[in-house]
């Protein structure tokens, strides 16, 4: 295992080193994808035998499109693993909403998701090189060892950051007085700020500024990234709405906010392409070491460009885990590869007299 | 169409004055021979009515063509003479006559037909005015079959007007509700609580939340003679309005030890299911459905492959249904729009404890066998059903006859029409002249 394994990481972190802006060719990512199939195949049992009961094998499998998902759900019940866990250099939960149990992955080393992270994050949020201090609207990794979006944030705070950067969450709590002082003094300053955080937390933020009354007109080469923090809350807030109090609050125009996608269950992130294209935009591409598929609701095979499908990602900085992974997020792909997410699958209303699983879980 | 202010103001006036005049002309017989004529008429298949639901039913309701016929014959089948004479013996007896509240305001909810029908009936027995709020998923049937009454009887027909308007339109809520001496609502809890809480003090009201369902199959049941009728019965009761009724089943509790396994009951239930689908396809889903099955199923494919205490039976290239086997006995309630669990149990009496959680939102269990030849229920049936009722369950039936509550049934384990009518003394009658 061990050639095979470092051979096939030193492969993965050359085509995620190239760079968002070097495309792989599709003969190019489908040869790393099979031998990735390959490894996983021989060293995850669990995988092994959902494949054989779909009879996709290395042998059978012709192209990275037929390589068989596996879904985030089986995170919460299997440890997917190509390696003994007791081995694990760390573990990732999933924040495991209402009566759910946690997702956890296991990574058998940072160096692939470290490198996706990087890579992806200096493109889409920093095209100008600038270094600014981070507001980090998340818990620390201290505080929360087992999130990845707590692991992400401390990666590019470390790497990417100007001093006066800091966390405002604790123990799940938006320490919203300290981040108004920060944000006042940034802006009395006219020093730009990079925001980065949940859009639940974002909005808790506005909450408050709203009952204090308080706004801010951020300088400019301020930014924001905001992730889809909804999951488990039960408001909803469109993007448009969401943009909208960046800019009525903070002074932060839309072509200023980036929107993160990411997830536990992955090593590499999507983001829109706002601030490279200097326009709001809500469209993602997929970097030379992933591939992203819509996969049709009722068929479960590719849907047809534009069609709304769940989100199935390829994503070979999961060399230890698995590769291929069924998302529960509904998202459209277009036709020029991006794709854009259009959230979280949601519960369904009722259209009978029947209670149905999700309105009784509010309940 | 949304109603406007004018346009209830004159329903509500124009229902009254109709109301009025059918309490000196309509005895309560003349009414249930109408009602039950303008239901045999809708059986037959030429119908013109019937073609207009078929027709206009799809798009709202989000069922096919065949489930539209299908809902015809359950909801117009169990509207005969006799029905609304057990219905009558039971609730009314020979304190006849009677008649009901001024006027009755009705809000229906859902796409699930013979709750708004049955419910329109109700209010016509009891001679009151019926104001009838539609549900969006729903504004076919109910306008459907006042008109085709009308044919029938006009006088009765124009004691109810059918009425659309938007939820969020409260000033048309409150203008009916302020008019309302009674009010009947169906919903979530939430719809009926804000009824309730805008409804006039003086107004009796009804709420019928959302409920659910499941079936338990004795072990006797389980044999290789009964299972293809068994299941055909099962897949029935799930299919039926794609199991968005309040009656459908969530869940198929089978009892080991029997002849066969509870898998091959699941084997044989997705088989049946399939059939059932081959001749009603289920209807057409939002996004958020089909990705809930979707979800699901992809959970259960992958768990399976290595997981033995879980199988799955789906439907090839298409999510049109789902038997989940599961040996968790816990209670799981369902996505809906035929996604099933067939659940092991070692013995029956675990089951009430099981779904405990769910008690104040239980409806119906349908239970096989039951023997219709010794009124409904064989001696365990009977012993069983006695404990269902204890944690809330308030009707048992055998399995294939979920779907068909006899009218008489009450809802909820509420009386229909007794709770509403009302009984005037010659005397006092003679003084409010």
């Amino acid at each position: 295992m061990n050639k095979t394994a470092s051979e096939l990481q030193r492969r993965v972190l050359a085509l995620i080193g190239r760079g968002m802006d070097a495309p792989s060719t599709d003969a190019e990512f489908n040869d790393l994808a099979q031998a990735v199939f390959a490894f996983q195949f021989a060293h995850n049992g669990i995988y092994r035998a959902y494949c054989e009961r779909l009879q996709h094998t290395p042998q059978t499998i012709q192209h990275w499109k037929d390589i068989p998902a596996v879904p985030t759900s089986a995170f919460k019940d299997f440890a997917i693993t190509c390696f003994p866990v007791a081995e694990a250099d760390a573990e990732f939960h999933t924040s495991g909403t209402t009566a759910d149990k946690a997702g956890k992955h296991f990574f058998k080393t940072l160096e692939l998701y470290d490198a996706a992270i990087r890579q992806s994050f200096v493109v889409h949020l920093l095209p100008d090189n600038m270094r600014l201090p981070m507001l980090v609207l998340t818990s620390s990794l201290a505080d929360a060892p087992h999130s990845s979006l707590a692991y992400m944030m401390g990666r590019v705070v470390a790497d990417f950051s100007a001093p006066d950067s800091g966390y405002y969450v604790e123990r799940g709590a938006l320490r919203v007085e300290q981040l108004v002082r920060a944000l006042r003094k940034a802006e009395e300053a006219r020093q730009p700020v990079f925001l980065l955080g949940t859009a639940f937390a974002f909005v808790h933020l506005f909450e408050y500024c709203e009952q204090q009354n308080l706004k801010f007109n951020m300088a400019d080469g301020s930014r924001v990234m905001e992730t889809g923090g909804f999951k488990g809350h039960t408001r909803e807030m469109t993007k448009p709405d969401l943009y909208a109090l960046f800019a009525h609050w903070l002074g932060i125009p839309s072509a200023r906010i980036v929107n993160e996608y990411g997830m536990t269950e992955l090593s590499t992130q999507f983001y829109d392409q706002t601030l490279r294209e200097s326009r709001q935009t809500d469209h993602k591409l997929v970097p030379p070491w992933s591939r992203v598929m819509i996969i049709d609701l009722n068929t479960g095979q590719e849907a047809a460009s534009g069609e709304t499908g769940l989100i199935r990602v390829l994503d070979l900085a999961n060399l230890y885990s698995a590769m291929c992974i069924q998302t529960e997020d509904l998202g459209v792909a277009r036709d020029d590869g991006a794709f854009e997410v259009l959230g979280r699958s949601a519960g369904a209303e009722v259209r009978g007299c029947s209670l149905n699983a999700e309105a009784l879980a509010k309940s | 169409m949304t109603a406007t202010r004018e346009q209830l103001l004159s329903a509500i006036a124009s229902t009254r004055a109709a109301s009025a005049k059918v309490r000196q002309s309509h005895s309560t017989e003349r009414i249930v021979s109408a009602l039950a004529e303008t239901a045999r008429r809708w059986l037959v298949t030429d119908n013109p009515w019937r073609e207009r639901a078929v027709v206009e039913a799809p798009a709202a309701t989000g069922f096919s063509v065949a489930m539209v016929h299908e809902a015809v014959g359950l909801t117009f089948g169990a509207l005969t003479k006799d029905a609304f004479e057990e219905l009558l013996r039971r609730e009314v007896g020979d304190r006849r006559p009677f008649h009901g509240p001024g006027i009755i305001a009705h809000f229906l909810a859902g796409n699930v037909p013979p709750p708004s029908i049955n419910s329109i009936c109700f209010g016509l027995l009891l001679k009151s005015a019926n104001l009838v709020k539609v549900s969006g998923h729903d504004p076919v049937f109910p306008s459907l079959f006042v008109e085709s009454l009308r044919g029938i009887d006009a006088g009765l027909a124009d004691c109810v007007a059918v009425l659309d308007w938007r939820r969020e339109e409260h000033a048309l809520t409150e203008t009916a509700l302020a008019e309302a001496d009674a009010v009947i609502a169906y919903g979530d809890d939430e719809t009926i609580a804000t009824l309730r809480r805008i409804c006039r003090p003086d107004a009796h009201f009804v709420g019928h939340g959302h409920k659910l369902s499941f079936a338990v199959i004795a072990k006797d049941a389980v044999t290789k003679e009964n299972l293809p009728s068994l299941v055909e019965a099962a897949a029935f009761d799930v299919s039926v309005y794609d199991q968005q009724g309040c009656l459908s089943p969530h869940a198929f509790y089978v009892e080991e030890g029997g002849q066969l396994g509870s898998r091959e009951f699941a084997a044989a239930l997705a088989e049946a299911m399939a059939a059932y689908q081959a001749r009603v396809p289920r209807g057409t889903l939002s996004v958020e459905e089909s990705a809930q099955i979707a979800k699901l199923r992809g959970a259960y494919e992958f768990r399976s492959a290595t997981d033995r205490t879980v199988a799955i039976w789906a439907s090839i290239n298409a999510n049109s249904w789902l038997v989940i086997y599961e040996e968790d006995p816990m209670f799981t309630p369902s996505c809906l729009n035929r996604v099933v669990f067939v659940k092991p149990i070692k013995n029956l009496e675990s089951i009430p404890k099981l779904i405990e959680r769910f008690a104040s939102n239980l409806s119906t269990v349908g239970i096989a066998p039951m023997n219709p030849a010794l009124s409904g229920m064989n001696e365990q049936a009977t012993t069983f059903a006695a404990e269902l009722a204890k944690v809330g369950v308030n009707r048992v039936c055998p399995v294939g006859q979920m779907q068909q509550p006899p009218l008489g049934w009450n809802h909820d384990g509420r009386p229909n029409l007794a709770e509403l009518a009302r009984w005037r003394s010659a005397h006092r009658s003679r003084l409010q002249r």
